[in-house]
């Protein structure tokens, strides 16, 4: 239905470009399908969850959405997305790099993670950080309730069926993944060296993606709120505020990866969603990703505060920001400070975005103890 | 809780490379980088007004055909006089101005550009100059365009004191106010290295204040010295040319822009005894030696050319450059050697055999490798097979391992 779909649209505008850019639907298509897989998988491992803490009678089964179909639906749909392969934009390769590598870890697939991860953080620097998903996902497993609530359970009943028991944490895959994410690295940094020989080698290749993701040297405007702040900085401050910026990615990996250790899949959502907001050169492509990466945890984030008005701040912001953006540069009635409003407002409601997901996510946790501990609370509340 | 342990370690030792891969990348694009000198400048002042002034007048101008006979062009010199000697009513020789009483040269020839001429040669005007700082509406050719990569040689003559130099003789340019605007020419990057040469009484006062970088100062006397004219011309009927300045042309009239000629062969030209004053010369804020500076850096314009033999090469890589187009070459000429091979049995033979010693050395793979990597031609279709062979690559490990 949605290959139909797409293919009327383009059918209808009849542009050339968009015959072209067919190369981007599939790899969107390609994508919404690792999605779906992966979604599938995170479905089957909150069901077994559920079983092996006994708590099948006090959620019903069926209430429980197919969280795969949803996301590859949001995912396929967002107006970020369409954007972004009309625009003929590279983020639908770097989508798919990711979602290839949180697909292999998830269904174990060694080989295809680490080629993921390789080439998601050669395209573009920042999706370096989700090899801790990824090292959790292969130690531990899919997403899952915290481990103790495992142990509590069956502390309470003295029984130690070990089928029903998640597994503890092991190092064997890790190291598999090593090695190959390791081939892959020299694969591809090989075949740069050997192309870009003739102009400057690897080192000329590195300053000039990641040294430029890393120093901000291009200031024009974009949905992030870099620019603006580095078009002001006095040149004496610039390296260090170059460093508060790219640490204030940094710093927030590990409390995130303490805390929500027992859920992976959601732990590159918020990573995602992080970097996607504060990395130097963001644009909608990125957020198509994470906003298609919400839908796997709609059954655990049914509750999450704030939904519709984040629902409608995206709508706002998404029809504002262009209005402003032309105001400014084309007609020049109006100045930076239009556009990079709607910029802040973005970034604000992607905040209040995680901060949401995280806490609705931490309360399902707690209902889900509360419900395994026996306290009197009814599961539908 | 082991495990825990064992996962802020692991997220540590991520967090150090990461650290120090940001302040290394931060470290590189602070520290200076080596900035290319791309052009030179010339910013020749008079400060003087009134016809027994004509001296002043006439330094700065044979200054200005020094610098434009040694390669410098008129887009590039900024010239400020603040009378008119060759049109002056009391001149006898119109529209001519000697720095001789042999009166060979004549300074005032037909190719002379005046950007600032008269009344507007005022301290404000200079220091708009130096600084970049203009209204609007004054043109390009009365502004200094200078940028990061240039050279500027500042000339001023006039009558001068302690700390200060008299301009128009109704306001003064003091030397902070001079330190002050070299600052900023050197905070906006406006020069590389500036060289600044001063032809008045107690001439090196004007410097103390300076303390910016890449300047090299020289006066013509020091503090309670006067600086005196050379010979007075009894036809023109005043002093015609500055003792320093004689001295200064007297050393570049024997160069041509082909000469490297140092400026430390320049500076030690000056003797005080002829002179009648002592030539201070500044270099504490000068980094470079003086022996190996030439005088062209900033009295002339000869740029070092890089020759590379095709186009869109990065300039970093020279070497590289070089050394693969010494293999095309090799290539180039070995292929005309082929093509020079007529018929022979012999030649035949000899082409086999070499052919041959080509296939056993491919038996070694990685020497056949290397040959293969150095054929600029095969790069391109090689790295387009390496990154088809990728995917392949992927599903069957994939499905090996699953």
């Amino acid at each position: 239905m949605v290959p139909l779909c797409y293919c009327r649209f383009l059918d209808r505008l009849q542009l050339r470009e968009l015959k072209d850019s067919l190369i981007i639907f599939c790899t969107d298509v390609f994508s919404a399908m690792l999605i779906r897989a992966t979604g599938q998988n995170l479905r089957l491992a909150y069901l077994f969850s559920l079983e092996s803490l006994d708590l099948v009678k006090q959620i019903e089964v069926s209430e429980i959405l197919s969280s795969g179909d949803i996301a590859a639906l949001i995912y396929l749909w967002n107006p970020f997305t369409i954007v972004a392969c009309v625009g003929l934009s590279t983020s639908p390769v770097e989508n798919m790099a990711v979602i290839l590598c949180l697909y292999g870890a998830c269904s174990r697939l060694i080989p295809l993670a680490a080629f993921g991860w390789v080439i998601a953080t050669h395209l573009s620097l920042y999706p370096a950080i989700l090899i801790i998903p990824v090292i959790f996902l292969l130690g531990c497993g899919p997403d899952a309730p915290p481990r103790k609530l495992f142990l509590q359970r069956h502390q309470q009943e003295e029984v130690l069926n070990q089928s029903k028991l998640p597994l503890g944490f092991s190092w064997r895959p890790i190291i598999h993944f090593a090695f190959w994410a390791l081939l892959w690295s020299v694969y591809v940094l090989v075949l740069c060296g050997i192309s870009l020989k003739q102009f400057g080698g690897i080192w000329e290749m590195f300053k000039s993606t990641y040294g430029f993701i890393l120093t901000v040297e291009d200031l024009s405007p974009n949905i992030g709120v870099l620019w603006y702040f580095f078009a002001e900085v006095f040149d004496f401050f610039r390296n260090f505020f170059l460093i508060v910026f790219h640490v204030n990615i940094i710093f927030m990996i590990l409390p995130l990866a303490i805390r929500l250790c027992h859920r992976p899949c959601f732990l590159a959502f918020v990573y995602i969603a992080i970097f996607s907001m504060l990395k130097s050169y963001p644009s909608v492509g990125d957020s198509a990703l994470y906003l298609g990466l919400l839908g796997w945890f709609v059954n655990e984030l049914a509750d999450m505060q704030f939904s519709f008005f984040l629902f409608c701040g995206y709508f706002g912001v998404s029809l504002l920001s262009p209005v402003m953006h032309n105001l400014w540069i084309w007609r020049g009635t109006g100045n930076a400070n239009f556009y990079f409003a709607t910029a802040m407002v973005y970034a604000c409601l992607q905040i209040i975005l995680v901060v949401e997901g995280v806490s609705a996510m931490l309360n399902h946790d707690r209902k889900l103890r509360n419900l395994t501990t026996g306290k009197p609370r009814d599961a539908k509340s | 809780m082991a495990t825990f342990i064992n996962f802020k370690a692991l997220v540590q030792l991520l967090l150090l490379p990461c650290l120090l891969l940001c302040s290394s990348i931060a470290y590189n694009s602070s520290s200076v980088k080596a900035t290319m000198h791309t052009n030179n400048w010339a910013v020749l002042v008079c400060t003087s007004r009134f016809w027994f002034n004509y001296r002043h007048m006439a330094n700065t101008l044979s200054l200005y055909r020094t610098v434009k006979r040694l390669g410098i062009p008129d887009e590039r010199i900024i010239l400020m006089l603040a009378d008119d000697m060759a049109c002056n009513t009391r001149n006898k020789y119109p529209a001519q101005v000697f720095n001789n009483e042999n009166h060979r040269l004549n300074l005032y020839g037909d190719n002379v550009e005046v950007d600032y001429r008269g009344y507007e040669v005022t301290v404000e005007n200079f220091l708009r100059v130096l600084t970049g700082r203009h209204e609007t509406a004054v043109p390009r050719s009365k502004r200094l365009l200078s940028d990061e990569g240039s050279h500027i040689l500042l000339y001023m003559t006039g009558h001068g004191g302690d700390e200060f130099l008299k301009f128009q003789d109704s306001e003064e340019l003091q030397s902070h106010d001079l330190a002050d605007a070299v600052k900023q020419m050197k905070e906006k990057h406006r020069f590389k290295e500036l060289l600044i040469m001063v032809d008045t009484c107690q001439a090196a006062t004007l410097f103390n204040q300076l303390q910016s970088p890449g300047v090299l100062a020289i006066g013509s006397s020091m503090k309670g010295e006067n600086s005196y004219s050379h010979h007075l011309d009894s036809d023109v009927g005043v002093s015609v040319v500055d003792r320093f300045t004689y001295y200064t042309l007297a050393f570049f009239e024997r160069l041509n822009i082909y000469d490297n000629a140092s400026l430390s062969s320049l500076f030690s030209s000056y003797n005080p005894s002829t002179l009648m004053s002592t030539a201070y010369y500044r270099r504490d804020l000068y980094q470079r030696r003086l022996e190996e500076v030439p005088v062209t850096n900033f009295f002339g314009s000869v740029m070092e050319t890089i020759h590379t033999d095709a186009a869109y090469k990065a300039l970093s890589r020279k070497i590289s450059d070089r050394s693969e187009s010494q293999i095309s070459l090799d290539q180039s000429i070995h292929r005309e050697e082929r093509r020079m091979l007529i018929n022979i049995n012999v030649c035949d033979e000899i082409h086999d055999v070499s052919t041959e010693g080509q296939e056993d050395d491919s038996k070694c793979p990685w020497s056949a490798f290397y040959r293969k990597m150095q054929k600029i031609e095969n790069v391109d279709s090689l790295v387009n097979y390496g990154l088809v062979a990728m995917l392949p690559f992927l599903v069957f490990s994939t499905w090996l391992f699953h």
